[in-house]
């Protein structure tokens, strides 16, 4: 069997596991006795593990496994959760992550073994539960037994589809079905059993599954009737269960049902011996209802016993090979966003509401085709309207698509500040909020980087040691806070402390030493020129280096990663009493409300998301502050941008006594900036200037207006 | 015969030939994506002196750059011969480039290319890699890289 379809399934669900895996181990360092949660990483484990066998990964299901051991000792509790399992667990889990990311890389996951991890989760069952790990170890090698190589696996041909329910024995056969089970019974003398496999709700993989469950009977005997057939169960056309009856010469119906039960995720196997005349009898009376439900003897428990379910692995070790091998060394690329339904449905809607559009507006121009008077342009106008509204709301249905929840990032955090927390010997609590926030797919996934270097430096340079936080009159656990939230056309994520803030003397001294400023022009810096200091190339502040942070390579990486999603940094800092770094991103990538204006000839676009007021002030209205025009609106004092200047055009021979002023924000500071002209409201779909000309901060794309005109697409960001 | 024996042997690359100023001008064929007519450049804002600004060609945003400024002559003139020849680069995407006339298409072998570019006192001869021979005229052989430099960010 090919398994390198599953292959996106996989990593996505290996993802969502090991996240599962990491938030609840952290909780259980919180709470080592809760029940609920250490069943929950039992699950995640053996989802985990089952998984990795299924698509034939050895050494992960190895690692897998040994963990799981350790889980199920943890739950009965056998081993206790302290913070040096803790530890090996998270190991663990990033050596898993490793896998992950060879396979993502390769098709394949590669050849570390993990022995040393593999020997430490050992270690924790042998000091504490000696004997139970015997159990574990015995039953291995017992289930691996029963999976040994399948016998050549006849396609039982079997393939008509009794149109039954699920149960076996309400299973109808038709003349040809009932033929193989007389000749199975007659000429080779063998036993026939009915069989009912239900599969966890939550598999993915239930084809996977179904091959499994067939693959450990063919060790007993040969299936001869499929329902559904066995096309249909390779396809995935079936719901939670599936039945077989098969022949076998073996009696021990427990034997069969716990190599079947060693498959994972099955929920439930329901077996008993049958006999032909059951199923002639039922042919013959159709009508006749179904028996009574067989005896559900199939313990739960037993799908997540201890007992290690290894029998999948070789089975499909063997299948999977030659398709790994053919794929190695591809990249596994592909990119998935997981649709709400709904949202793909209010696509679907739109677009026939599209389609319609599109009809009348044929209809309107063939009709006035026939009619001399030309066009009706009342309900031509009232067609476009109705356009214009279909294609703002289609616009946001597919950015909407686009959008996913910053969580995917963010929620490995807490587990890197727990790691720096110990490695730095200082306490600390990371504090996030806004998790749900949503951004555009592309932006969300080149986000991580940016975000865990501030975070990083938080915690390396910003939280004291806690010495120097008793004597400073602070808790001495730090706080580390991640904000995220929207704003406008923006979303904002604010990184901070409550530590020491930036020391702007000392970064002053560190610019003087190493010779970006003299000391005179040093002391007429302002602060914010100091702190931009800190997002110079290999500007660090870190007195000794460490392998954290301190290389140097941290704030001008951040500063150049956001700058590349279209975003900005600013730090605000308070000496004493922490940081705060605010990251400003775009929501959208592609399209964007903006506001069309006119300069001399030129049109130029302005975000409508970044837009607080239009005013006209007369010319009488603008005074000066330190030699700069500045304009006093409702209390606040706001400076004038004349745009003819900064782009560069020739001054007016007469200058108009009032002046249209587009005030713009960017967090607090406002700018008020002059245009000649408004023209209007616009959705404009942002291009990029193309790499030659794309060195200018002023300008972030261009638009191609309706007319065919290319008007650009002013900054604001950039302005102030 | 000789003429023959030269096809066999070596490989051709076929050249557009354009005026600019009073000079001819190749450009490598491969690296041409389309030549427009002059149409309506919007200009960028700060942008370098030597690129005019954009135009959209079929939707696209395309940067458009004026090979006499790039050269150190005067500015353009625009006649109706002018045309924007469209390079499609591997490293920049399309770039137009303003010339003033489109003339020929000629084929020219490695043979006819004058390698030894000695006379590096002129200002243009950074951008070109060889000298042509077509017929009776010279087609100076453009490097397009050395044009088309990417900017430093």
């Amino acid at each position: 069997m090919d398994v390198s379809q599953y292959l996106d399934i996989f990593i996505d669900e290996t993802n969502e596991h090991i996240q599962a895996l990491s938030d609840n181990i952290m909780a259980l360092e919180q709470e080592p006795e809760n029940k609920d949660t250490i069943n929950e990483i039992f699950r995640a484990a053996h989802s985990l593990k089952g998984m990795a066998g299924t698509m034939g990964f050895k050494r992960m299901q190895h690692l897998t496994h040994d963990m799981e051991n350790v889980f199920s000792e943890v739950r009965n509790d056998a081993v206790k959760v302290d913070s040096n399992l803790i530890d090996i667990l998270f190991k663990c889990l990033d050596a898993v992550e490793g896998y992950l990311e060879t396979v993502k890389a390769t098709s394949d996951e590669g050849t570390e073994d993990n022995a040393a991890l593999i020997k430490m989760l050992n270690d924790v069952l042998d000091g504490n539960s000696g004997g139970s790990s015997d159990d574990a170890a015995e039953e291995a090698p017992a289930a691996a037994e029963a999976s040994a190589p399948a016998p050549s696996a006849d396609d039982a041909a079997g393939s008509e589809d009794p149109n039954g329910t699920n149960h076996f024995l309400a299973l109808k056969l038709d003349d040809e079905g009932l033929g193989k089970l007389r000749s199975a019974v007659e000429d080779d003398g063998l036993k026939l059993y009915g069989m009912t496999v239900h599969i966890q709700k939550e598999c993915l993989l239930k084809a996977a599954r179904a091959f499994l469950v067939f693959k450990a009977l063919e060790d007993y005997g040969e299936i001869l009737i499929y329902d559904p057939s066995s096309q249909d169960i390779e396809d995935e056309k079936f719901d939670l269960g599936f039945s077989v009856i098969f022949a076998s010469e073996s009696e021990d119906i427990e034997a069969i049902k716990t190599s079947v039960l060693a498959v994972s995720e099955i929920e439930q196997v329901d077996l008993l011996p049958v006999t032909v005349e059951q199923y002639e009898k039922a042919a013959e009376a159709e009508s006749e209802a179904a028996p009574a439900p067989a005896a559900e003897a199939a313990e739960p428990e037993a799908v997540a016993a201890p007992a290690p379910a290894t029998a999948p692995a070789p089975a499909a070790e063997s299948a999977s090979t030659p398709a790994a091998k053919k794929a190695a060394n591809k990249p596994v690329t592909t990119r998935t966003v997981r649709v709400d339904l709904e949202k793909l449905d209010a696509l679907m809607n739109q677009v026939s509401e599209l389609i319609i559009a599109k009809n009348s507006l044929v209809s309107i121009s063939s009709s006035s085709e026939n009619s001399s008077g030309g066009l009706d342009t009342q309900s031509w106008q009232s067609q476009i309207e109705y356009l214009e509204r279909i294609t703002t709301n289609l616009h946001e249905s597919v950015m909407k698509v686009r959008m996913v929840p910053i969580e995917s990032t963010v929620n490995k955090f807490p587990r890197m500040i727990r790691d720096l927390s110990r490695k730095l010997g200082k306490p600390m609590n990371l504090v996030m909020t806004g998790e749900e926030t949503e951004l555009d797919r592309t932006v969300v996934d080149q986000l991580g980087d940016p975000l865990q270097h501030l975070l990083r430096n938080s915690a390396d340079h910003g939280i004291e040691s806690p010495e120097e936080r008793r004597a400073a009159g602070k808790p001495e656990e730090g706080t580390i806070f991640l904000n995220a939230f929207q704003e406008g056309n923006n979303v904002i994520i604010q990184v901070g402390d409550d530590g020491g803030g930036i020391n702007t003397e000392k970064v002053k001294a560190k610019a003087i030493e190493r010779g970006m400023v003299t000391p005179e022009e040093a002391d007429n810096l302002s602060q914010k020129e100091i702190i931009d200091f800190l997002f110079m190339p290999s500007f660090s502040m870190a007195k000794t280096i460490t392998d954290i942070s301190g290389r140097g390579v941290g704030l001008d990486v951040v500063k150049s990663n956001i700058e590349a999603l279209g975003g900005n940094v600013e730090v605000k800092s308070t000496l004493g009493s922490g940081s705060t770094f605010t990251v400003r991103l775009p929501l959208t990538l592609a399209i964007i409300q903006a506001l069309m204006v006119e300069i001399r000839d030129e049109k130029y676009a302005i975000a409508l998301g970044s837009i607080q007021i239009i005013e006209d002030i007369s010319i009488e209205d603008i005074k000066y502050v330190e030699a700069k025009e500045v304009v006093h609106l409702r209390g606040s004092v706001i400076p004038i941008i004349r745009l003819d200047q900064l782009l560069d055009f020739e001054p007016l021979d007469s200058e108009p006594s009032n002046l249209t002023v587009v005030v713009v924000k960017k967090g607090d500071l406002q700018a008020g900036l002059v245009v000649d002209n408004l023209i209007g409201q616009q959705e404009i779909v942002i291009k990029s200037l193309g790499k030659v000309i794309d060195n200018n901060k002023l300008i972030s794309g261009a638009t191609i207006l309706g007319d065919g005109e290319v008007a650009m697409i002013l900054d604001v960001n950039a302005l102030m | 015969m000789a003429a023959e024996l030269e096809t066999l042997d070596e490989e051709k690359i076929q050249y557009i030939v354009v005026m600019i100023g009073s000079e001819q001008y190749g450009l490598d064929i491969s690296v041409v994506d389309n030549i427009v007519r002059m149409q309506k450049i919007t200009r960028v804002p700060k942008a370098p002196s030597y690129y005019p600004g954009v135009i959209n060609l079929r939707g696209e945003v395309v940067p458009v750059m004026s090979a006499r400024l790039k050269m150190g002559l005067e500015e353009d003139e625009i006649t109706k011969d002018t045309r924007i020849i469209i390079l499609r680069l591997e490293a920049q995407g399309l770039v137009g480039i303003l010339v003033d006339e489109v003339k020929e298409v000629i084929t020219l072998g490695e043979s006819e290319i004058d390698r030894s570019n000695q006379n590096s006192n002129k200002q243009d001869t950074t951008y070109i890699n060889g000298i042509g021979k077509s017929g009776d005229s010279l087609v100076s052989i453009f490097e397009i890289n050395a044009i088309i430099d990417e900017v430093e960010v």
